[in-house]
């Protein structure tokens, strides 16, 4: 009884965890070094249906974009959305962390 | 106070654009909306990108001789055209064609009467930029012709920001600008200016090398 007791506590957390992670597209792109040109990306990404938040970081090169619940996104979408905005997309994949850790993480870095 | 407001807006009010500023058109599905005035150089332009690499456009456009004995004004229709860009790790470049096709309106002052006259003028040119987070270079050939008549343009453009900056904060910029159009001028103009940059608005403004002010700005929606 004690071991189901434990494995049902386990799994209910695990499961917690799992359903509070987000999930966030973080793509790495060349070119974006002004922030009035980059606006683009940050505007067509904010149109898509999905999108939660979005984030972009100039100094490391990075546009993160968090999903509503639920919801997905290709990394396909994400490559041709800022292709389109004028940019090349070198890396791309997906996070767990929100759009809020991700942007706190690189500015304790001090990566504006 | 009630001064430095009126003259903000007196100098956007008869705001004029030289495609000069950083690239000449915005990203796909997005209006600019340009100025570049002084007291001899003023445009206004407007143009809507239909692709990533290509807009449309207006512009109007007022020039007007160092002695004041000439002045032009040009409306035309402008195409736009991204040739070529190098997106780098940390750096931009980009080559453009810039052109277009207008009704010019012209006025030659004379000792005894004065000539008016009305044509039609072609203003193909090029400009490249490279840019940086801390720095900014842009070169621009424009031709502004009709028929016995050359306003050829040419600016240069340097600079470098003072800090970096977050992107959703402004970044401030000192730039360096030289420029001449043919047959209006014989010095060449030189512009330093304080640019400011937002992910929403661009603004610089100076006072060029004849003590006269230089007002600039982009917004893209």
């Amino acid at each position: 009884m004690k071991k189901l007791l434990t494995i049902s506590v386990l799994s209910l957390a695990l499961f917690s965890q799992f359903a509070l992670a987000a999930q966030t597209v973080k793509a790495t792109v060349n070119g974006m070094v002004c922030a009035f040109c980059a606006q683009g990306i940050e505007k067509k990404m904010r149109a898509l249906s999905q999108t939660q938040d979005v984030y972009v970081n100039l100094k490391q090169r990075i546009v993160a974009v968090e999903l509503k619940d639920g919801q997905n996104l290709s990394f396909d979408t994400v490559k041709d959305l800022i292709k389109d905005a004028g940019y090349d997309v070198t890396g791309i994949e997906m996070s767990e962390h929100p759009v809020a850790h991700i942007k706190a993480d690189m500015e304790a870095k001090g990566a504006k | 106070m009630f001064n430095y407001l009126k003259f903000w807006l007196l100098g956007c009010a008869i705001l004029s654009a030289q495609p000069v500023l950083a690239g000449p058109m915005g990203f796909n599905e997005s209006y600019m909306v340009m100025g570049d005035f002084n007291n001899n150089w003023r445009e206004s332009f407007i143009n809507y990108a239909i692709t990533p690499r290509d807009a449309f456009g207006v512009s109007a456009t007022y020039m007007r001789s160092d002695d004041r004995s000439k002045t032009r004004t040009l409306e035309e229709l402008t195409y736009t055209r991204l040739l070529h860009r190098w997106n780098m790790p940390h750096a931009q470049a980009n080559l453009w064609f810039m052109g277009g096709v207008g009704a010019l309106q012209g006025e030659n002052k004379g000792l005894n009467r004065d000539h008016d006259f009305d044509k039609v003028m072609i203003t193909p040119g090029v400009q490249f930029d490279y840019e940086t987070t801390r720095v900014y270079f842009m070169a621009t050939h424009r031709l502004y012709r009709t028929s016995n008549l050359n306003h050829d343009y040419s600016a240069i453009r340097a600079g470098f920001s003072f800090y970096e900056t977050g992107y959703d904060q402004t970044q401030p910029w000192f730039i360096l600008e030289t420029r001449n159009m043919n047959g209006l001028s014989d010095k060449v103009e030189i512009t330093p200016m304080l640019r400011f940059i937002n992910k929403n608005f661009f603004v610089e403004g100076g006072v060029n090398n004849f003590y006269e002010p230089r007002f600039n700005f982009m917004y893209i929606f």
